[in-house]
């Protein structure tokens, strides 16, 4: 084995040129492979991220988005009456009734107007999302026209920095603090108080209303108790779940997207080392029959030329990923269609991606390999030596 | 020209290879075509929006409804010829998965706008004849199989319009006659909706015709000067910029595209320049023969470029061919929020001139490398 794996390893840096060409085709494909996937990841964590294993979120039955959903403000005691609800230290429920609502504003990038979402919340929301944290400046006060803006909005809109006078829903409102929120979705909105959101955006009621739970493993009763109420035609769901569903829809369409895309090119970056190799072969027929001629089999030189192929689409794949890797973490944005608001995201390149990506790189040499091994373990000993 | 010839015959001298190199530029090119028809899908909207049309919406957003008394303040603006009106409707066919944009139209006067929805006068006429009447595009009705006579249920998707099912009958397929239109919506009557909404008489935005496209900017601000300081107050703007908003919705679709094409462009760059490079080491021999024999060397530099090119451009027509083929509704139908996507000629075109680009750069260096063999070294080497 050792003889024909450095054998193979001289082989490769005799034809140095060959050998990157074709490497570099195969990095071009998992450099694309890894970057579409890194958004489909980073879409995803950043919605995951918004959800909290301790939390439900209650909609109206049926509804799958906040902003189809519609809460009575009868329903609010009701629903934070319940057991099965966390309290504060003074006894107070934490639950926070929302609203959310989108609204257009520049983008600082190109002065394009975006949609933004602009969360109405309760007085505890921020004990509630417990990922929050005020960095600059100070949370809203209750009844006050304040808001807060997530970190990621403010890099990504007009006029959304600390102090700034904000005009929206009939009336100007000040941005007394910013915050972040572990990258979640949250980041990408602005938050103020519910009771001066839903008069100044014309709503009467609420969309839906957070609760932390006392344990997350209460979820079932409190899911009972909410819809065996007759006097609440709603539905609880884990604020995971709730955040989970609606990355679906895009998640989905990007990975068919770049699977797609990187399946064809990949097919053309296998042609490139079927080439490679065959060329390979065809130089080397005379060595090839020395070692058959030595009582290495013909299992062994396929399987040597295989992993030849394999050293060097992996050694490419390396290449993709190294390519890919400073994408990490640079933020973009995308509306989420559920709610048709932007979010701000990062791609995201996790280890088990880079995995994905060399393996299947592993998989495009081998592939390219299997035929012209094939064809140098069939070549007769005697025609193989007599060659020049 | 008389090249041509020896060009083929070198081409032919490894079948195998010449087959992979012209197919992985099919490959490349085939992508680059079809990439290309995802950006005009999405800019479609953009390319087909008049510039006598301007759209005026809430300050706020367009998620944000004006009253209906609107329309006739923009009419009255010096400069506006016609105003119609569109609510979004938000509706569900049986599943949500199904989603297709569905409007609230004023009918007469939308139609009167928008000549490219083009109908039959006998369609138009059952539509506006008919209260609970809808048109749909031809995508649309591909995509689900709707007839004229047919009968659609649509669940109520914002809580504005109550909470029972709307059924409405399919009066007319719109066609879009070659312009780039959306023909994935469905469009009924405003009143209908209106009557059963719980806030009466509101319209999402409004559409006006001027006469002067120079003057859009002008008639623009007039119309949002009519109603600042209101409760509804509005923001106006052309249609392409309307229309642009909701490409931007997407996020960089041009960038990721672009580095996209890029990516495959350079692949194929590798693949083609390798092969190209590895059949001129396998020739040397004979090259230094041929300089012997005479050919200059800008005779052969031109064979080996010339051979290229011809693999290159091979490729690209059948990879073009294979995007105009495949790569339309028919075969790959969207739906959604992701418009109709189809390979065009200007994509053949220029999938093709790519492919001829690929050829050039790739049997560059090889080319290079054969013209300034040196032949007494060339013909001491054994192969």
């Amino acid at each position: 084995m050792g003889l024909i794996a450095s054998y193979n390893l001289r082989s490769m840096v005799v034809r140095k040129w060959t050998a990157a060409m074709t490497a570099g085709g195969i990095a071009m494909v998992v450099a694309v492979f890894v970057m579409t996937l890194a958004i489909a990841q980073g879409f995803r964590s950043t919605l995951v991220a918004s959800g909290s294993p301790q939390n439900a979120i209650v909609l109206r039955k049926g509804a799958n988005a906040e902003s189809l959903s519609g809460v009575a403000r009868a329903d609010v005691p009701l629903i934070e009456s319940l057991p099965q609800v966390a309290r504060t230290a003074d006894g107070r429920p934490l639950a926070s009734p929302e609203l959310v609502v989108a609204i257009a504003l520049p983008r600082l990038t190109d002065n394009q107007p975006a949609n933004v979402q602009v969360r109405g919340v309760g007085s505890r929301a921020f004990e509630i999302r417990d990922t929050l944290k005020v960095v600059e400046g100070r949370r809203f006060t209750p009844g006050s026209r304040e808001i807060n803006v997530g970190r990621l909005a403010v890099n990504r809109f007009k006029g959304l920095t600390l102090g700034s006078d904000v005009k929206f829903g009939s009336t100007t409102w000040k941005v007394v603090g910013i915050f972040t929120a572990d990258d979640a979705s949250f980041e990408s909105e602005i938050w103020g108080d519910i009771d001066l959101m839903a008069p100044a955006f014309q709503r009467g009621g609420y969309q839906s209303i957070t609760v932390k739970l006392v344990d997350p493993t209460t979820f079932d009763s409190f899911k009972a108790a909410v819809e065996g109420d007759p006097r609440l035609y709603l539905q609880p769901q884990r604020e995971r779940d709730y955040y989970f569903a609606q990355s679906v829809a895009m998640t989905t369409l990007i990975r068919v997207f770049g699977s797609f895309v990187t399946l064809i090119l990949a097919i053309g970056a296998v042609f490139g080392a079927m080439n490679t190799m065959y060329a390979a072969v065809a130089y080397r027929t005379r060595e090839i029959g020395t070692l058959r001629a030595l009582g290495f089999s013909r299992s062994r030189i396929v399987t040597a030329f295989i992993a030849e192929s394999t050293m060097l689409a992996i050694a490419g794949g390396v290449i993709g990923c190294a390519l890919a890797l400073p994408v990490h973490g640079l933020s973009t944005g995308t509306t989420n269609f559920s709610s048709f608001s932007e979010v701000a995201f990062k791609f995201r390149i996790t280890p088990l991606l880079l995995v994905e990506g060399l393996a299947f790189a592993a998989l495009m040499g081998a592939a390219g390999g299997l035929l012209p091994a094939l064809r140098a373990a069939r070549i007769p000993v005697a025609r193989a030596l007599r060659e020049i | 020209m008389k090249f041509l010839g020896l060009v083929l015959k070198s081409a032919r001298r490894s079948k195998r290879r010449t087959a992979l190199t012209v197919l992985s530029v099919a490959i490349a090119v085939f992508l680059f075509a079809s990439l290309r028809a995802v950006l005009d899908g999405f800019n479609a909207g953009v390319e087909g929006s008049s510039s006598t049309r301007i759209v005026t919406q809430r300050s706020t957003s367009l998620f944000f409804e004006m009253p209906i008394s609107h329309g006739e303040a923009i009419k009255s603006t010096a400069g506006v010829q016609d105003v119609t009106w569109a609510n979004w409707f938000g509706g569900v066919y049986k599943d949500p998965q199904n989603f297709f944009a569905q409007y609230a139209i004023e009918p007469e006067s939308y139609l009167r706008m928008y000549p490219e929805l083009l109908l039959s006068p006998d369609e138009k006429r059952a539509f506006l004849e008919d209260r609970t009447g809808c048109i749909v595009g031809d995508g649309l009705a591909r995509n689900y199989g709707f007839k004229i006579g047919d009968k659609i249920t649509l669940q109520v998707g914002i809580p504005n319009y109550g909470t029972r099912d709307f059924d409405f009958t399919v009066r007319g397929i719109y066609k879009s006659g070659g312009a780039p239109v959306d023909n994935q919506s469905m469009f009924f009557h405003w009143k209908y909706a209106d009557e059963r909404s719980t806030q009466k008489g509101l319209a999402g935005w409004y559409i006006a015709v001027i006469a002067n496209p120079d003057q859009a900017a002008q008639v623009a601000a007039a119309i949002d000067r009519k109603f600042a300081n209101s409760p509804f107050e509005t923001k106006t703007d052309t249609e392409r910029a309307f229309q642009s908003s909701f490409v931007g919705m997407f996020g960089n679709i041009n960038l990721l595209l672009g580095s996209i094409a890029l990516a495959v462009v350079i692949t194929t760059l590798f693949v083609a320049g390798n092969t190209m490079a590895m059949s001129v080491r396998e020739r040397t021999m004979e090259i230094a023969v041929m300089r012997t024999l005479g050919f200059q060397s800008a005779t052969i530099f031109l064979l080996i470029a010339g051979e290229g090119l011809l693999m290159a451009l091979g490729g690209g027509i059948v990879g073009a061919l294979l995007a105009w083929l495949l790569v339309n509704p028919r075969v790959f139908p969207t739906g959604g929020f992701i418009p109709e996507i189809s390979v065009n000629t200007t994509n053949v075109a220029i999938g093709i001139g790519l492919s001829a680009v690929i050829g050039i750069v790739a049997g560059l260096i090889p080319a290079t490398m054969a013209s300034r063999l040196k032949i007494v070294d060339a013909l001491r080497r054994v192969a």
